[in-house]
Order: structure tokens, then C-alpha cells, then sequence
């Protein structure tokens, strides 16, 4: 990319959605069928379901962190703005988007997972 | 590819429209600036648009590729009142056709008012993208 601000927001690209760490097992029919095998006391639930809870914490903080780049670049792009250093306003006007919607992707992940988290602890058992 | 490709596209659009426009205020600026005969005329610059694709054929863009530069000679005009003038009266004017940086003009204003617009869906895309699976 030609545009210096622009390839540091590339740079901190915010990636979290492309399911790539997502892979928890149980995502699929068939090991979530293995996982309700686990539950009666086949294989070892426990360990399964902590793993899913690691890759979620990463994958999230991940978010985070990839969140708060897009944030910073935003708002040293707004400081040039109001001190009349930039030399493209749209540079400022995407990275303010950009950072924008991935927080709205971020909170979106995060209710999700809440309403799952929440929907697990309704179930009578 | 990164989720935002439709907006950093759209960007570079916007920043090589920038510069064309840049150098179309430059050269409307200088349209009426006279040189000695000695010296070369007002070169008007031209932005040169250039596709920017990545390794694996995708799209990535525009960029300027570089300024091109007007004809240096100009044309020779008669005006012996300006200082400038040389023993036979003459200046050098630029080379520049008005009317069309005038089309240029808009054709850039155009250009940038429609990358505009593309970022603009990408946003709409994006918020119809985060609203799948809402309850209300």
C-alpha cells in the first residue's frame, strides 16, 4: 500500500472473525456427538471443554488487542487532523470506520458468547 | 485479504483522486504564469494512475505511479509590455489547456465523490453483516 496510515491499519489487521482459531471441539455434529459420549462418563469431558475455554480467552484477548491498534491509529490520526498534520482526510475518516465496526464486531462476538454462556446455564439438568 | 480490503481500496482510490486533483489546482494555479524565453515554461504535471494487484491476481487498489511533466518549450507569446520579455518581445507561456483541466477537474471531483460512495456500501455491508443472528 502507498498510504503509510493506511498500511498500518493493515498491519493491525483485526482478524478474530475468521473462525480460523475458532475450531472448539464439539463445533462439528460429529464430535459434538464424541462430547456427549464424554458426558455420560466415556472420555474426559472436562479436559475438552477447557481447551475450548483457552482458545476462546485467546482468541478473544487477540480481538483485543488487534482492537485496540485500530483505536490508537485512529486517534493519532485524529490528533494530526485537529493539528493539521494529515494530509488525507480520509485516511482519518476509514480508520475511525474501520475501528468502529470492528468494535461493534468485538461486542457482537462477545454478546453471542454471553447468550450461549447463559442459554448453557439455563439448562435444567 | 483482511476484512476491510473494500474500504483500503477504496482509500487508495481516494488518495490517488487526491492527487490528481492536487495537480490539477497546481497546473490551473500556474495557467497564466509567464517565463523568459531563456528559461523552460511552466511544465503542467499530469497524475498517472497505476492498478495495484497482489502476488495472487487480486485487487488491491490504485496508486499514483509517478507525475508526468508538460512540454517544456510552451508556447511562445508575443507580449512586449511583460518584464519578462525578451529583445524580440517574447515570453514563454504554459502549455496548458484550460478547458481541459477544467473537464479533468470534474472528472476527478467525480471520481473521488464515487469512491465515496464505495466506501459508503462498505459500510452499509458491514453493519448488515454484524446485524445477522440479532433478535430485534
Amino acid at each position: 500500500m502507498s498510504i503509510p496510515a493506511i498500511g498500518a491499519v493493515t498491519g493491525t489487521g483485526f482478524t478474530p472473525y475468521i473462525a480460523k482459531t475458532l475450531p472448539v471441539d464439539g463445533a462439528t455434529p460429529a464430535s459434538s456427538l464424541a462430547g456427549a459420549d464424554a458426558l455420560t462418563g466415556t472420555t474426559g469431558a472436562g479436559a475438552a471443554g477447557q481447551a475450548g475455554g483457552a482458545d476462546f480467552a485467546s482468541m478473544l484477548s487477540q480481538g483485543m488487542e488487534s482492537l485496540q491498534g485500530l483505536h490508537s491509529t485512529a486517534d493519532s490520526l485524529a490528533l494530526k487532523a485537529s493539528t493539521g498534520d494529515l494530509n488525507a482526510l480520509h485516511d482519518y475518516t476509514i480508520a475511525a470506520t474501520e475501528a468502529s465496526v470492528a468494535t461493534q464486531l468485538t461486542t457482537a462476538v462477545r454478546n453471542k458468547a454471553l447468550e450461549s454462556f447463559n442459554e448453557i446455564m439455563r439448562m435444567s439438568v | 485479504m483482511g476484512a476491510f480490503d473494500m474500504m483500503h481500496i477504496a482509500g487508495s482510490g481516494l488518495a490517488m483522486h487526491q492527487t490528481w486533483l492536487d495537480t490539477l489546482s497546481y497546473n490551473i494555479s500556474n495557467v497564466n504564469t509567464a517565463r523568459p524565453t531563456s528559461q523552460n515554461a511552466f511544465q503542467a504535471q499530469y497524475a498517472i494512475a497505476q492498478s495495484v494487484q497482489a502476488p495472487d491476481g487480486s485487487g488491491e487498489g490504485v496508486r499514483t505511479a509517478g507525475i508526468a511533466l508538460g512540454d517544456p518549450q510552451g508556447r511562445m507569446v508575443y507580449a512586449p509590455d511583460n518584464p519578462l520579455a525578451d529583445a524580440k518581445g517574447y515570453i514563454r507561456m504554459p502549455d496548458i489547456d484550460l478547458g481541459s483541466q477544467m473537464s479533468q477537474l470534474i472528472m476527478a471531483q467525480r471520481g473521488f465523490q464515487a469512491q465515496t460512495a464505495v466506501l459508503k456500501n462498505a459500510q452499509d455491508v458491514y453493519s448488515s453483516a454484524l446485524s445477522i443472528g440479532k433478535s430485534s
